[in-house]
């Protein structure tokens, strides 16, 4: 009995105009709150999250008020899948329902995948510089760089999510444990005494003589918060001290431990690709005589020591590069003109919207000339 | 580890509930956990904050810093200190009875809050209270730091621990996505005494920047494309350029890659306007074409071939025969009146284009100088 009218709720037409109609002002409202929250904030507590929050300012309980993306897109995915199922089975004459409808799931689990999985990040380049890793635009990671020999450097990467004051992390290739004693989500320095500010609390490296002070993490586009932390590093039980990392520092510090350096740094998390990108040349088209735009070009060298590749591409607008599971766009360029930035787009479910495209599209096809063909049919027979 | 594309298209119909859960449990992996890896270290050098310019293998070695390095004049004295850990430059000046002074300059990434954050933080520092940001409008002093204009701060006060009058100088110069702050802080009468020099120090900085790195030598052209003097490297080099006298006041600014000059003009209350040089192959698309693109840049319509010729003013130069306009209207990128003087000279098969725009009343007051240095310059 409960099962029917569970199932009768989830095959009702109704539950999809609703969706609908609470995905048009998810929308609507997720939009207008990129005014106050940016646009990563906003997206996070709208378009990603089953449910959405509210609570009077300074108060620190927050109640649901309305569904966020992932509930809104999971129950117009089950209601399509239950819909379905009930109402069309696979009967030979709905074929093309049935690849239409397979179509619009594929769409709504690709993007679901899409958002999980694919990660965005940029590859600034001056002309003439080689690379091969590309760096996050807003998340850090706290590296600890350990020689391995004159060539090789090993690097244990701890992100930002994982310093929290208080945590402590440990690896195997490490002779010290890393300490969080206080992590400032965004954070200015300065070098002398400064009402308002404090002591970092360091005690090595360039940490004692800087005073910190924690600042509200920024919701404009143009702009990114810098991290700080203040880490202590343990061996044996014993301090070896602690030192004060932030993105605005931008050197790294060395400890030297067992004879061994280690250097310090907190900076925008990396990511590495399996081969190295060179920027031959940025060119910045403009029409002739005037400073009008016309193109934006990288002409970059692929060099990708495991296949011996050594070619060059152009990367313009609209023209991507796919290269290695990764999409580099023309994303940006340097003020003077001379140093190009990319964004590198890992997405392993990028193909699903177009094969979903294509399902959508041979389904519509397939269920029209099923019926257009009986009806020549009969046509001509009568 | 499962492909979930894969497994989500042999069986969409079955399990969604767990296809869901299955691809939230795979996004989960990975984003939160240490990393550990090995990287050649040529790769891993470059500080995340002020980009190391890397040489592609084999490249010479052009010595490019880490981090964009300053040279200055020294004032007389002044005496250099050891910069320290957060310091690109320190610098401490002895006055009569042991009175002392501190110069320091500091890069830090972003803007580090602020001009207004920072003077009532300065402010702070001498027992002041915090101002309105339309006060701080008031206090600014115009200095330049090199050749960048910036906002120069006095603030005096007492040092709050020892009651000393104090007074500090500071200015912010935003370069390149680094907040540069040079400020000097001790005595109020010393301070007050150093101020021209530190004016003037300010005035002397140079920025050898980091981005030094260009096309290897040896690099064939791209694309074959033959580009006009000038064009190929630094467009302000004044190697490159014709010869030509800027007039007084007219300040060189950084040239788009297909401008062969730019030069700023300042006027009464922070009204500017901009002189652009540029030159193309063949005619550069003819008299008529040009001179709408020009009025389109001002928001007025096209104007028919006839109309256009009848409209300039031709004039004989030393270079060749030029033609002058005259346009006034909107700025169509920012919508506020300005009008536009400009020079179209043919000239050993090509054409130059010389464009005088910005506020009406400094393009007025620039005129003559625009049209001077037209006429004197030597291809």
């Amino acid at each position: 009995m409960f099962l029917d009218r569970l199932t009768k709720v989830f095959t009702s037409l109704k539950l999809t105009v609703v969706c609908l109609t609470l995905a048009m002002l998810l929308v609507f409202f997720g939009t207008l709150a990129q005014v106050d929250l940016g646009l990563y904030k906003a997206q996070n507590e709208f378009f990603r999250s089953f449910l959405i929050y509210w609570g009077p300012k300074g108060a620190d309980w927050k109640i649901p008020v309305f569904p966020g993306g992932y509930l809104i897109g999971g129950l117009l995915l089950i209601n399509l899948i239950a819909a379905h199922y009930s109402r069309f089975g696979f009967r030979k004459d709905k074929f093309g329902i049935i690849i239409t409808h397979l179509g619009l799931i594929l769409l709504l689990m690709g993007q679901l995948a899409t958002d999980m999985l694919s990660t965005e990040s940029s590859l600034h380049l001056r002309n003439g510089e080689t690379k091969n890793y590309s760096e996050s635009d807003r998340l850090t990671e706290l590296a600890v760089i350990g020689k391995v020999d004159p060539r090789t450097d090993q690097v244990v990467a701890i992100p930002d999510s994982r310093l929290a004051g208080g945590s402590v992390i440990r690896t195997p290739e490490l002779p010290f444990a890393v300490r969080v004693k206080h992590f400032y989500r965004n954070s200015l320095l300065v070098a002398q005494p400064t009402a308002g500010f404090e002591k970092s609390g360091a005690t090595q490296g360039a940490g004692p003589d800087v005073w910190i002070r924690e600042e509200p993490r920024t919701t404009k586009m143009d702009e990114r918060d810098t991290p700080s932390a203040l880490v202590e590093l343990v061996a044996d039980g014993k301090s070896l001290g602690s030192w004060l990392v932030s993105t605005r520092l931008a050197a790294p510090q060395t400890v030297t431990f067992n004879g061994r350096a280690y250097d310090l740094i907190l900076r925008l998390r990396r990511y590495y690709i399996p081969f190295n990108l060179q920027l031959l040349e940025f060119k910045h088209d403009i029409y002739a005589g005037t400073d009008i735009p016309k193109n934006f070009s990288s002409q970059v060298r692929v060099l990708n020591p495991a296949t011996g590749e050594d070619r060059e591409v152009k990367i313009k607008m609209n023209t991507p590069l796919r290269y290695g599971g990764l999409t580099f766009y023309q994303a940006s360029f340097d003020q003077d003109d001379r140093g190009s930035i990319l964004e590198v787009v890992r997405n392993p479910s990028w193909v699903t919207p177009y094969l979903a495209c294509l399902l959508v599209g041979v389904g519509l096809g397939v269920q029209f000339l099923s019926h257009l063909v009986p009806f020549v049919k009969r046509r001509l027979t009568t | 580890m499962m492909n979930p594309g894969s497994w989500i298209v042999r069986s969409p119909l079955r399990r969604p509930a767990l296809a869901v859960a299955a691809v939230s449990l795979l996004a989960g992996c990975g984003r939160n956990e240490v990393k550990v890896y090995r990287v050649e270290k040529d790769h891993d050098a470059a500080p995340p904050m002020q980009q190391q310019a890397e040489m592609a293998a084999g490249h010479p070695d052009v010595g490019s810093p880490a981090k964009p390095q300053l040279s200055w004049t020294l004032p007389g004295g002044w005496e250099q200190q050891a910069p320290g850990e957060m310091r690109a430059a320190s610098f401490s000046i002895k006055g009569k009875d042991g009175k002392q002074a501190d110069v320091s300059v500091i890069p830090l990434g972003g803007d580090a809050g602020g001009d207004f954050a920072n003077v009532n933080r300065w402010r702070g520092q001498v027992a002041q209270q915090p101002i309105s940001p339309e006060e701080l409008a008031k206090l600014a002093e115009s200095v330049h730091v090199g050749s960048d204009p910036a906002d120069l701060y006095d603030v005096s006060g007492q040092n709050p621990s020892s009651g000393d009058a104090t007074r500090i100088l500071a200015t912010i110069l935003h370069r390149d996505g680094t907040a540069w702050f040079f400020k000097m802080t001790g005595d109020d009468a010393l301070v007050e005494q150093q101020k021209p020099a530190f004016i003037e120090f300010l005035k002397s900085v140079r920025f050898q920047a980091a981005d030094t790195a260009a096309l290897p030598p040896s690099h064939p052209p791209i694309d074959g494309m033959t580009l006009s003097p000038g064009m190929a490297g630094d467009t302000a080099s004044s190697a490159e350029h014709p010869g030509w006298q800027v007039p007084a006041g007219w300040r060189q600014a950084p040239a788009g890659q297909f401008l062969m000059a730019k030069f700023i003009v300042g006027g009464e209350g922070g009204a500017q306007a901009a002189v652009n040089v540029s030159n193309s192959a063949g005619d550069g698309g003819g008299l008529a074409a040009n001179v709408n693109r020009w009025r389109k840049q001002l928001g007025l319509g096209e104007m028919s071939d006839q109309d256009v010729n009848q409209s300039a003013t031709p004039a004989d130069i030393p270079g060749g025969n030029a033609m002058f306009v005259d346009l006034t209207g909107k700025d169509a990128r920012t919508g506020q009146s300005a009008r536009l003087v400009g020079a179209i000279v043919p000239q050993g098969g090509q054409t130059w284009f010389y464009k005088l725009m910005g506020d009406a009343k400094v393009v007025e007051a620039q005129k003559s100088a625009f049209t001077q240095f037209v006429q004197t310059v030597k291809y």
